[in-house]
């Protein structure tokens, strides 16, 4: 069954932690674990982080190509490598996360949701910024000493502002729902 | 005893029974409901969703159609649900009078979940027959093995197999095979004494599901042992060695590792 969805990708790590003793009698731990890519069902076993991260970056990838079929070749170039930055922006910073999670689940999560809330009020800011850019422009144009009837300019001037406000609207909604997830 | 008998009556009583395990199928009052009677894919993907979301608070409409058809636009997410919730409702309870409560699915406002009290589904037993298990492992091993054993018989195979590449059923799906594999372990190593043959089958069994399962290739070195077919016991390190090698550039565990030089000492 080929995969299903082009804008997803979902991921199941599995880790099993294994204690011994080496010949010195000295205390090893080892990591052993499995990834799955849900929509392709491809699979891959893995004792080192570091094969989690390519086997993702690889599937992003694959995700992003086929995103942009229809682009043009300069165009896919700078999407692939926009992707690219952004996934080793991410892998640099969430293996990290993922083994203090690992040594101390909870101080883990709390720092997950420590990050989240950050990012959250980053966005919140921007709207609120971008709200009361708007709310400026209307007063502007609503002051009773300025006060005259629309010319055609001014609606067109309201159309593309309103436009940009709901594209800007849209994307930050895109950001809240990648975080709430 | 009681406790897995309880499990077992509960089958008996539910007017609804859910399979997910190796394959999806519903019986109604004990009569097999078709593929013919649930129509449309989706009247099977909604229940199948809400079967996975049981132990969840009700769902709201929008989180299930988000979840379900996460890239589909607002109205025809609206109307995938109405034309799903139709198809499962006539296919759960045909004879139902319209406007009348449905029996199987708890409606408050425009949140849903599954009436559990009417409703067996093979994954819940088993996870009750594993927690049986787990909680008399040392104090009572021949419930164990019972309760151990009922869980097995309920495991035909992979959680909701044609769900596989849906995102919302993988979290559930490893939830169980972890649990299952950990029941067939504790199994295999109950029974290495008194029934080794059994043991090796549990463990080969455990292997299929999980082939780096280094518990299951060290059960079965013991039972081998204990059949006093040392060959096979050192075959299955071999094995072993070569499958931990392969997958994850790893060597067998030291307790692994002493058992084999204990065999190949004999």
């Amino acid at each position: 069954m080929p995969a299903k969805k082009d804008e997803t990708a979902s991921f199941v790590l599995r880790f099993t932690q294994k204690i011994f003793q080496n010949e010195q009698k000295e205390s090893e731990v080892q990591w052993r674990g499995n990834i799955r890519h849900v929509q392709g069902g491809e699979e891959k076993r893995f004792s080192e982080f570091k094969d989690v991260v390519n086997f993702i970056q690889e599937k992003l990838a694959d995700l992003t190509i086929l995103a942009m079929e229809e682009k043009s070749p300069e165009e896919q170039k700078g999407i692939l490598s926009k992707s690219f930055d952004l996934w080793k922006r991410m892998s640099l910073t969430y293996p990290k996360m993922v083994i203090d999670t690992i040594k101390d689940p909870k101080a883990g999560v709390e720092q997950i949701q420590e990050e989240v809330n950050q990012q959250f009020s980053q966005v919140k800011e921007e709207v609120n910024q971008q709200i009361s850019q708007v709310k400026d422009t209307l007063s502007a144009r609503l002051d009773p000493d300025m006060w005259k009837p629309a010319t055609k300019n001014d609606i067109q001037q309201m159309m593309a502002a309103i436009e940009r406000l709901s594209k800007d609207v849209h994307t930050l909604n895109t950001k809240v729902e990648k975080l709430s997830k | 005893m009681d406790k897995i008998a309880n499990i077992q009556a509960k089958k008996e009583t539910a007017s609804l029974q859910v399979q997910t395990l190796g394959t999806f199928q519903v019986w109604r009052e004990g009569v097999l409901i078709s593929s013919k009677d649930w129509g449309r894919d989706k009247s099977v993907q909604l229940f199948q969703f809400l079967v996975t979301a049981r132990h969840q608070r009700a769902l709201h409409k929008e989180q299930i159609i988000d979840r379900i058809w996460e890239d589909i636009d607002v109205k025809a997410g609206e109307q995938n649900f109405k034309v799903a919730q139709h198809g499962m409702n006539k296919a759960l309870e045909p004879n139902r009078k319209s406007r009348s409560e449905a029996k199987y699915i708890t409606r408050q406002g425009v949140t849903y979940q599954l009436n559990l009290s009417e409703i067996w589904i093979d994954s819940d037993a088993l996870e009750a027959y594993i927690s049986i298990g787990n909680q008399s492992l040392t104090s009572n091993p021949t419930e164990a093995i019972e309760a151990y054993r009922a869980a097995i018989d309920l495991h035909h195979g992979t959680y909701l197999p044609n769900r596989l590449y849906e995102d919302w059923s993988s979290g559930e799906r490893e939830r169980l095979q972890i649990l299952i594999l950990g029941a067939f372990i504790n199994l295999s190593e109950l029974l290495v004494e008194d029934n080794p043959m059994e043991s090796i089958r549990l463990c080969q069994q455990t292997l299929l599901i999980e082939n780096t399962w280094e518990d299951a290739y060290r059960i079965q070195m013991a039972a081998y042992l204990k059949k006093g077919n040392r060959p096979m016991a050192i075959k299955t390190f071999r094995q072993c060695e070569a499958v931990l090698e392969k997958e994850f550039g790893v060597k067998p565990l030291p307790e692994t590792k002493a058992l084999y030089q204990k065999i190949i000492a004999l």
